[in-house]
């Protein structure tokens, strides 16, 4: 007999369009149906994963799942935690009442919106997808809900002189249509690729640096959020294992973790049946909780469970869903002119972490000198890497003009939907990265 | 009539032409948390992707459930009609290929007890380096069988098996990470093992770097990572056309260093991609992308060789199960000047944290190397602390030294170690 049991179903619908340089490429629906089955053996999980499950195997493949656990020698526990499903909140603008035909057509809007002399490809991805969640668990645990997400990115690249440079522009929602106001993404794509053909490369080394509010979000997520799973924490592959109560950062420096907030990394319910809840990573510069399932909580504390998430027919991880920085008192304004000398890097174009030897690092779209307090030239290719445990301790300034962005974030093979905000941040002795060398 | 003639069948009434990819497959699996297994994990995957063709419009579209294909037949014909017309001259008829299985041991059975010794013999790997601790690892077998068919008569199938297994472990803060994954069971889960804590173990107390211009010496992972964020995308036939390629223009031009050579290599016995057919039924072959140095070829599949007076390559490839084709590589190969790459003293990097932020078009990058330390007269001398780098993917390529004798697998790419002259590091 199991310990514990559960099964996590998921099904539903694709939808995506690609129109790249004029031609719809291909605008096209796919079908998915995809379930995860967990149970607890007398130490640790076996687990099935099943496209096309029926409820009528359910059996089968728990006592199939009972056999793989025999190979497990970790003595898994799970904590209690409450139960509860959020409300879905009604779409704000519905895709569905929209055809592919329309939705093709706005999107050659933004593409077309892209173009422009010297831009040499345009290409515009819409993107969206409706589950329905099924789950029930061996403790009596089962709800059902659907929730949708769409979105779309748009790509210029620009070249004059054999410089090649590109623009890139993504709205995403859950429950909403950002394509429907989409052209002024297309517009900004292009303008940055073209504005980027007479940029410089920046050069690295150590200065201080503002912080746009999406690549500061980036920089939560990166520097603090990952290092603070509790699956990395169990593992001791975390710097910030065993560092509960330890000043990280300033007062006044507060970094949150919320799926239950309806920005993109929104869920309902946990993807083990745990009320979503917001969970204060850091709490005025100190160290105040890590991410857990349940599993992990049992096994490290600090903390709550409720951050369990998988791909559909995946095992559920510690993930973070909408990751942020409080607002400060500050400005922006106050943050270029207390910078003087140094760069403002805007945009992401992504990061990756090594929680275990807490060194981070993270890539802005572009930047501007700030020279005197004020923005100066063009700077393309900068990045910015640090270590965990010192880098918040250089936050001089934050603003209070907090703003979400979207993304993916990739973990153990799994992609899953994420927020990221922060208001502008001004960084003294950031190490930035870049390929010039003047 | 099985599933896929009746889809041929269904489909062919409502268009030209018509293809269906039909994958199945199996795995089983664990996962260490610290030294003990803590997962033992099993899965079954099913997926069925059907395209449709007509006046040069293609739709396509996929589901996991092959009894629910008269809708996913539906979203593809729709699909179609909302496409754009393309230049497009028709699906491969059959050929005769070879039958002889090129990625398939016959050995390689879904036996729990295999992958518990495979994450044993790791850990006992891990163990020659006790100052590191396994954090996390994991072993998996697998077995995928693939069936391409088409309204031409053609039909192929093919079955592969996979191994592979990995791991990580810390000292202190210095983290070591290893992996290895074959077709066949030839794998060594020790070394795998002994890699991770080595790197865990020697990185300890790095010493702080210099700024300045360093010769390097890149991991094959390092190398790997930084080709597939910049220079393979480059050789894909539709980023090429369609501007988005720094190597558009230079066909018949010198690209790298005049002794480094990249090609694929779909015949290679075991090799990552190994097949005889690609996603769309074109017979593959060994394509020469850059010889001598010399741009040679792009990659292509049918779509894109048709839109742009081109031949398939035989480079179309699908992701996951049902994935739509696209161009991608089979298993390719980077020869060049063979060295002794760690005999004078460089930087080795062992891989890099944040490779993908790369610029995709320029070639720009500034990465975080890992693990990062000196190394002189064949050895690891000292870590260094960090090492933040800054360059060009096209321009590092221009200014090789040599590459090591011993290559390995990281992904679809069997790679040297690379060593490469006057690159900026800040500590």
């Amino acid at each position: 007999m199991p310990r514990y049991y559960d099964v996590r179903h998921v099904a539903g619908e694709a939808t995506s369009i690609d129109i790249d340089n004029g031609v719809i490429e291909s605008a096209s629906t796919s079908f998915f149906d995809r379930a995860v089955v967990r149970v607890l053996g007398p130490s640790g999980w076996g687990v099935v994963s099943v496209d096309n499950y029926r409820a009528l195997d359910l059996d089968r493949f728990i006592a199939e799942a009972l056999v793989l656990a025999d190979l497990t020698g970790e003595r898994v526990e799970l904590a209690s935690a409450p139960y509860r499903v959020l409300p879905v909140p009604p779409p704000s603008d519905d895709p569905r009442q929209f055809g592919i035909e329309e939705k093709t057509q706005l999107l050659s809007g933004v593409e077309a919106a892209a173009r422009g002399p010297s831009v040499r490809n345009t290409r515009a991805v819409y993107t969206e997808r409706h589950e329905t969640v099924r789950f029930a668990s061996s403790e009596g645990v089962e709800y059902a809900y659907e929730l949708g997400r769409s979105g779309f990115n748009v790509l210029a690249v620009a070249e004059e002189n054999g410089v090649v440079q590109m623009g890139y522009e993504r709205r995403h929602a859950v429950n909403g249509f950002p394509l429907r106001a989409g052209v002024p993404c297309g517009e900004k794509a292009r303008e940055t690729a073209i504005a980027l053909l007479g940029a410089k490369a920046a050069n690295g080394g150590r200065m201080r640096v503002v912080l746009d509010p999406e690549l500061a979000g980036v920089f939560a997520h990166e520097a603090v959020g990952h290092a603070s799973e509790g699956d990395l924490i169990r593992e001791g592959n975390s710097v910030l294992a065993g560092r509960i109560g330890e000043r990280i950062g300033g007062p006044g420096l507060t970094i949150v973790d919320d799926p239950s907030l309806s920005e993109f990394g929104f869920d309902p319910v946990d993807a083990e049946g745990v009320a979503t809840v917001r969970t204060e990573l850091v709490r005025d510069g100190v160290i105040n909780a890590f991410l857990h399932t349940r599993e992990t909580l049992a096994a490290v504390g600090n903390g709550q469970a409720g951050h369990a998430r998988g791909m559909p027919g995946e095992v559920p991880l510690v993930r973070m869903s909408n990751t942020f920085i409080e607002n400060g008192d500050s400005s922006y304004d106050e943050c270029l002119s207390e910078c003087r000398d140094g760069i403002l890097l805007i945009g992401s174009r992504g990061g990756q972490v090594d929680p275990g030897r807490g060194m981070f690092q993270f890539n802005a779209e572009f930047g501007y000198l700030v020279e005197g307090g004020e923005l100066g030239g063009m700077v393309r290719d900068v990045s910015l890497s640090g270590e965990i445990l010192g880098t918040l301790h250089d936050i001089a300034l934050i603003a209070d003009d907090r703003r979400m962005h979207q993304g993916y974030c990739g973990k153990g093979g799994q992609s899953v939907p994420v927020g990221d905000g922060a208001p502008h941040l001004l960084i003294e002795n950031a190490v930035v990265g870049g390929s010039g060398h003047d | 009539m099985d599933t896929i003639d009746a889809i041929l069948k269904a489909a062919s009434a409502r268009s030209d032409e018509a293809e269906v990819y039909l994958s199945t497959g199996e795995s089983i699996g664990a996962e260490l948390s610290r030294n003990r297994v803590r997962i033992g994990q099993a899965g079954y995957g099913t997926g069925l992707g059907i395209r449709v063709f007509q006046n040069g419009r293609v739709g396509a579209s996929s589901t996991n459930d092959p009894s629910r294909w008269e809708a996913c037949l539906d979203a593809a014909l729709a699909a179609m009609r909302l496409a754009d017309p393309l230049p497009w001259e028709g699906l491969p008829a059959p050929a005769t290929l070879p039958s002889t299985p090129l990625a398939f041991d016959p050995s390689l059975s879904l036996e729990p007890g295999t992958v518990a010794d495979l994450l044993a013999s790791m850990q006992s790997g891990a163990a020659s380096h006790p100052e590191a601790v396994v954090t996390a690892g994991s072993a998996g077998l697998a077995h995928s069988h693939v069936e391409v068919a088409n309204t031409h008569g053609l039909r192929y199938t093919e079955t592969e098996t996979h191994a592979s297994c990995s791991i990580e472990a810390i000292a202190g803060t210095s983290t070591g990470y290893e992996f290895v994954s074959s077709h066949s069971l030839d794998l060594d889960p020790a070394w795998v093992g002994e890699q991770a804590s080595f790197f865990a173990a020697f990185g300890v107390g790095g010493e702080p770097l210099t700024p300045a211009d360093y010769d390097l010496v890149l991991s094959p992972l390092a190398l790997a990572s930084l080709l597939e964020a910049v220079f393979i995308p480059a050789l894909v036939g539709r980023n090429v056309h369609a501007g988005r390629s720094r190597l558009a223009d230079r066909l018949g031009e010198t690209v790298t260093d005049p002794r480094l050579s990249l090609y694929d290599d779909p015949h290679r016995p075991m090799g990552p991609g190994a097949a005889w057919f690609d996603a769309e039924g074109v017979p593959t072959r060994r394509l020469d992308l850059v010889r001598d140095g010399v741009l040679e070829a792009f990659a292509y599949d049918l779509r894109t060789a048709y839109r742009y007076g081109a031949t398939s390559t035989g480079s179309a490839v699908r992701g996951g199960y049902g994935g739509a084709p696209s161009i991608g590589f089979h298993t390719l190969v980077l020869e060049g000047p063979i060295a002794d790459v760690m005999a004078e003293p460089a930087v080795y990097v062992r891989s890099i944290v944040g490779a993908h932020t790369a610029n995709p078009i320029s070639g720009d990058f500034s990465v975080e190397v890992s693990n990062p330390c000196i190394v002189d007269g064949g050895a690891f001398v000292t870590p260094v602390r960090t090492a933040m780098w800054g360059g060009n993917v096209f321009d590092l390529l221009s200014r090789i030294e040599g590459v090591s004798t011993e290559t390995r697998v990281v992904g679809e790419m069997v790679l040297p170690a690379l060593r490469v002259a006057g690159q900026h590091l800040v500590g």
